[in-house]
């Protein structure tokens, strides 16, 4: 290939340099281990959870260590954060008796946000959510929590009575007893999960494939068109999931009120 | 403050409160509906497959999947396909405005 057309970039993979576009895959969500113990190794995606956990700890600790009647500064914050998830979340599922839940949906909601927004903040820029290993830990939270409160104030026979759609004829009924069953044992926690880890996956696979392209094709020849039309992409992409990532916390907070909801009071 | 000032305040908060309840709502039916889309594939694919293995036909399974599919369109009729079924019994209801 030649090498007399001036490029914009240099460094990495580019189109005058010989190689292949450096399409993203799999292997851009594999991490070289920051440091072992044993056979133990603390990578990327776990810092980045543990530096989330810390900072929705730290920042709920600062707003509310000393809480003043007049709220000021980032209690003030803290504030508006925790009624976002009342008015919004919890109260339109659960009502003024779930209240009781507050904390345990805003450190939810708070911890996949900020999860999620790690994929937009420079040097970390990496989702942890579309690792599914880091899915998979909130969601059977969220799964024996609801199934746990619906054996305490249902009980075992009613939760699973209460399940079963009643109001169909007997015959109907019959056909429809698996389908609720796995609906609710497999199907439910599963796209709890699955739904989060997905549009993570995605959103980050798309900022990849729209940044390695605007690298890939800079140079000062008509690809240069189409660098640009990356560029903007790119921009498109970064506030598209800026709100993906707000959204799919929001989802996911809401469908743990509606499934806290229907253990507490049978739905049907 | 004028008396329309006074109501406004309300008002808008029982607005804002329907719209947050109704967004639940049609978050928890959405995800419900494509639930039971995967949960009749999944419940009748899997007797279906259990059922093939004993009998040794395989094309029970898929059988069973697409017949697991149809119970669940069909449910989902039943249950949210007519006017005025979307509206289910809520164990809410005592949500009211910011009592902060």
């Amino acid at each position: 290939m030649t090498r007399d057309v001036p490029v914009l970039a240099s460094g990495g993979c580019h189109i005058f340099g010989g190689c292949g576009f450096p399409s993203p895959g799999l292997q851009s969500f594999e991490f070289k281990p920051l440091f072992s113990i044993g056979s133990f190794h603390f990578t990327k995606p776990m810092l980045i959870a543990v530096i989330c956990a810390l900072a929705v700890i730290v920042f709920f600790w600062a707003a509310f260590a000393r809480p003043k009647l007049v709220p000021r500064g980032v209690q003030n914050i803290g504030e508006i954060g925790i009624l976002l998830v009342r008015d919004q979340i919890l109260r339109p599922s659960l009502g003024k008796k779930g209240d009781g839940y507050l904390p345990f949906l805003t450190a939810l909601f708070f911890y996949i946000w900020l999860m999620n927004l790690m994929e937009l903040i420079p040097l970390f820029q990496f989702p942890a959510m579309s690792r599914i290993g880091f899915v998979w830990p909130l969601v059977f939270v969220v799964y024996f929590t609801y199934l746990y409160l619906g054996f305490k104030h249902q009980g075992f026979p009613g939760y699973i009575k209460n399940m079963i759609p009643w109001d169909v004829p007997k015959p109907v009924l019959i056909i429809l007893i698996p389908i609720e069953l796995a609906r609710f044992f497999i199907v439910q926690p599963f796209t709890l999960g699955v739904r989060l880890f997905a549009n993570m996956f995605a959103g980050h696979l798309l900022l990849l494939i729209f940044t390695l392209a605007t690298w890939y094709l800079a140079s000062f020849t008509v690809g240069l068109l189409f660098a640009a039309g990356s560029f903007a992409m790119m921009f498109f992409v970064f506030g598209l999931e800026l709100l993906i990532d707000l959204l799919q916390a929001f989802i996911f907070t809401t469908l743990t009120a509606v499934y806290i909801a229907s253990s507490l009071e049978a739905a049907h | 403050m004028s008396g329309k000032g006074n109501g406004a305040g309300p008002r808008f908060a029982a607005a804002r409160q329907a719209a947050a309840e109704n967004r639940a709502q049609g978050l928890d039916i959405g995800w419900t509906v494509f639930g039971y889309l995967i949960a009749g594939m999944l419940a009748y694919g899997a007797i279906g497959w259990l059922v093939g293995r004993a009998v040794h036909v395989s094309l029970l399974f898929p059988i069973g999947m697409l017949v697991g599919l149809a119970i669940s369109i069909g449910f989902i009729i039943y249950r949210y396909g007519r006017q005025g079924a979307l509206t289910r019994p809520s164990p809410r209801g005592n949500a009211e405005g910011d009592d902060r």
